[in-house]
């Protein structure tokens, strides 16, 4: 298959990495999945904002979920100077990491984020400034939704996106969003490519994850899933993290992390998926750091999850590396569970002459059996 | 459609600022609603369909929607394909004090705070404590005795302490019992358009709240005023569960950010400046269609409206929204000064103005909200 081929991650991935989508505003990127994903299945949004498609298969429920949020900024006030306002982080980053990254509206509005420098120390959460050279107040209708009438520059609780623009240095992808586009990246390669599936699979690209696995929360309800999997990026050499997995040499299988331990039949079933796919697979474990994971196991009466995670290399901007090799091996893995491959070989004998409901029915008195 | 209907949508009910009072003067700190849901049920009984106290202690009233919390039928509106949403509205009725943990040998009161209150605004302060309302002071020595370097400190929580006076322990435990609650002792006044009082956190809400259901509303409507959310948002997590509402509102009194030599960035909200609407906070990303909604009906009607900080504080709307498979939710706020302290201040304009919002926002989401 040739790099250019459209369903390649080469390609998808710079789509994503490019959509617009910070904390509870990723219509960009429910708008690029929905493109990318076009015939998958059918989509459904929900009122979190999360993006639903389902693959149907004639197995267990299974939920395959990427946060498809980015981190992004927030105006928290205006300065008297009418391009200029304070900001806030929307999600998961240390102010610090801000300085210096280019933010960009919806409607492509611009600007760079500053700070006011009060003392040589890192800049505090309020200490953050947006730069804009908007000093005119914009034309009427410029601005996306409810426009109609002319406003000033900027408005308080505007939201904009981080540097968004993919850079491909050598075997690594070099952008400010991999994590979660690469995740979401993995799986819709993983749709695409699965012919069969064995599982009735819901795929949910979920919101808000950054402000709290948010939209893992309410779309898991949802779904009412028996397994999930979660997909999601682990950043090497992150302070409390405990780094035993190198960048380019697989994907992650998260033993233990914020809010989340690894169920044993679930680690069980990544493995053997690896195994058959013939990819390599490193554990992840860390702390102060998490997934979708802890609100997605938590739902309804609990829910058997494996996290995966794809290494990457935090730069101490906004930028992150990724070897290609990794996400190419994620979506390869995902997809050889999607396939089944990590069943056990004995539990699947049978089940192709029943029905779904019947094959349902029958794996939830397994999996209570299981319990036990 | 009857003349009188007509009339109904044009005014909205009048805010009732005797229940203000009344509900402002009371004590009622997290956990200790008693008698601030009876001031709530002697206001709204003869205007709800059903009115009960649930397990948590939230009192939940119900308007156009059967026994069983089921939507009721309503003229023509399930007919047309499109049902009138079930709207929550959510204002909590606990204030932040503190707690009685122990009475010392010589008569102190030891206390811990309950909700967020600041230190440094606490030592010479009078509280009420107990259902008698004795009342005590946070005893700090007076400046002869204090060393200069000690009177720029803080004093930390846990070294304050309430003096009623008794010289012993014996004596203080006849007026009060570990585990009695102690409220700012305020009372109730005007001042021009200004209103001074304790806890308009949230008893503002809880007034605009009764208030509005003083007439019928255009929606089916459960109001919840809740308990507990000073400490955890904990009321509404479970009202939220069980109303499992179309959408919600929320209804708060909110910090100002006027203050000596603050620019006009940094005052914002102000009082007086009509009804406040979040975008982001701690909690939420409030549903940008309901955010929308508001602010068209608050244009139309001549209603100023203006933005909360985004990113702090947070309400019980983050737990609705979060609720099941999730609840479009957004917040309208009066902005108080001097929150979380023993008096804050709002303008009777604003209070006014956000029933006017809140009720013709309602008849606007009757005749327009759609489900995604």
């Amino acid at each position: 298959m040739s790099p250019a081929a459209p369903d390649s991650l080469e390609s998808m991935l710079p789509q994503l990495l490019s959509a617009f989508g910070p904390p509870g505003r990723e219509a960009g990127v429910r708008a690029a999945l929905r493109r990318l994903l076009r015939g998958a299945g059918p989509f459904q949004q929900d009122v979190t904002g999360n993006l639903h498609v389902r693959r149907e298969g004639s197995g267990r429920r299974l939920l395959l979920a990427a946060h498809m949020d980015a981190p992004g900024i927030i105006v928290t006030r205006l300065e008297p100077d009418p391009g200029k306002a304070r900001i806030a982080v929307l999600g998961g980053r240390k102010p610090s990491e801000l300085v210096g990254a280019m933010a960009r509206f919806e409607d492509n509005r611009t600007g760079v984020v500053t700070w006011e420098r009060k003392d040589g120390a890192d800049p505090e959460a309020d200490q953050l400034l947006l730069e804009t050279g908007l000093g005119k107040p914009r034309r009427a209708g410029s601005r996306a939704k409810g426009g109609g009438r002319p406003g000033p520059a900027l408005e308080v609780g505007e939201v904009a996106a981080l540097d968004e623009r993919p850079v491909r240095l050598g075997d690594y992808w070099c952008a400010a969003n991999l994590d979660n586009r690469a995740g979401c990246a993995a799986v819709v390669r993983a749709l695409t490519r699965s012919r069969r599936v064995r599982y009735d699979v819901h795929a949910v690209f979920t919101a808000q994850s950054d402000l709290g696995a948010r939209g893992a929360t309410t779309g898991a309800y949802g779904v009412e899933p028996e397994l999930a999997v979660v997909v999601d990026v682990a950043h090497w050499g992150e302070p409390k993290e405990t780094s035993g997995f190198t960048p380019g040499e697989g994907p992650c299988v998260a033993l233990k992390e914020q809010g989340f331990l690894a169920h044993p039949e679930m680690l069980e079933v990544v493995r053997k998926a690896a195994r058959s796919a013939r990819v390599p697979l490193q554990y992840l474990i860390r702390e102060g750091e998490g997934s979708d994971a802890r609100a997605v196991r938590a739902a309804r009466t609990g829910v058997p999850t494996a996290v995966i995670a794809i290494p990457a290399r935090r730069t101490g901007g906004v930028w992150s590396l990724m070897h290609a090799r990794d996400l190419e091996q994620t979506a390869e893995l995902i997809a050889a569970i999607l396939a089944g491959s990590g069943e056990a070989r004995v539990s699947s004998a049978g089940r192709a002459n029943r029905t779904a409901g019947a094959a349902r029915a029958a794996s939830k008195r397994t999996k209570r059996g299981g319990r036990r | 459609m009857s003349a009188r209907r007509t009339t109904r949508r044009r005014t909205a009910p009048r805010f009732r600022e005797d229940l203000l009072e009344a509900l402002s003067n009371a004590a009622g700190v997290s956990g200790d609603e008693e008698r601030v849901r009876a001031l709530v049920v002697d206001a709204v009984r003869d205007h709800v369909d059903s009115l009960e106290v649930d397990a948590m202690g939230n009192l939940v009233a119900r308007i156009g929607l059967d026994s069983a919390g089921a939507r009721a039928r309503r003229n023509g509106s399930a007919s047309r394909g499109r049902r009138a949403p079930h709207v929550m509205l959510c204002a909590h009725m606990d204030e932040v004090g503190v707690m009685v943990i122990a009475i010392e040998k010589e008569g102190r009161l030891k206390i811990r705070r309950a909700g967020g209150i600041d230190p440094r605004i606490m030592p010479g302060q009078v509280f009420r404590v107990g259902a008698p309302g004795v009342r005590g002071v946070v005893g700090i020595l007076p400046p002869h005795l204090v060393c200069h370097p000690d009177e720029e400190k803080v004093i930390p929580f846990d070294d304050l302490y309430l003096d009623i006076g008794a010289a012993s322990r014996e004596e203080a435990s006849e007026h009060v019992a570990v585990g009695d609650y102690a409220v700012f002792d305020t009372t109730y006044e005007r001042w021009g358009r200004t209103r001074k009082g304790k806890a308009f956190d949230d008893r503002a809400g809880c007034a605009v709240l009764a208030s509005l259901v003083q007439e019928r509303p255009p929606v089916p409507v459960t109001a919840v005023w809740s308990v507990q959310e000073e400490v955890g948002l904990r009321g509404a997590t479970a009202a939220a569960r069980r109303v499992a509402p179309d959408l919600a509102l929320v209804l708060e009194g909110t910090a100002s950010g006027e203050a000596p030599g603050a620019s006009e960035g940094e005052s914002a909200p102000r009082m007086g400046a009509g009804p406040t609407l979040t975008v982001h906070d701690r909690t939420l990303m409030a549903d940008v269609r309901l955010v929308e909604l508001m602010r068209k009906v608050g244009a139309e009607r001549k209603i100023p409206t203006q933005w909360k900080r985004p990113g702090v504080g947070g309400t019980d709307a983050g737990k609705i929204s979060l609720s099941g498979a999730g609840v479009p939710s957004a917040v309208v706020s009066i902005a108080c000064r001097y929150i979380h302290a023993p008096a804050a201040y709002l303008d009777a304009r604003d209070a006014q103005r956000t029933v006017d919002l809140v009720w013709h926002s309602l008849h606007a989401l009757g005749k327009e909200w759609s489900e995604r």
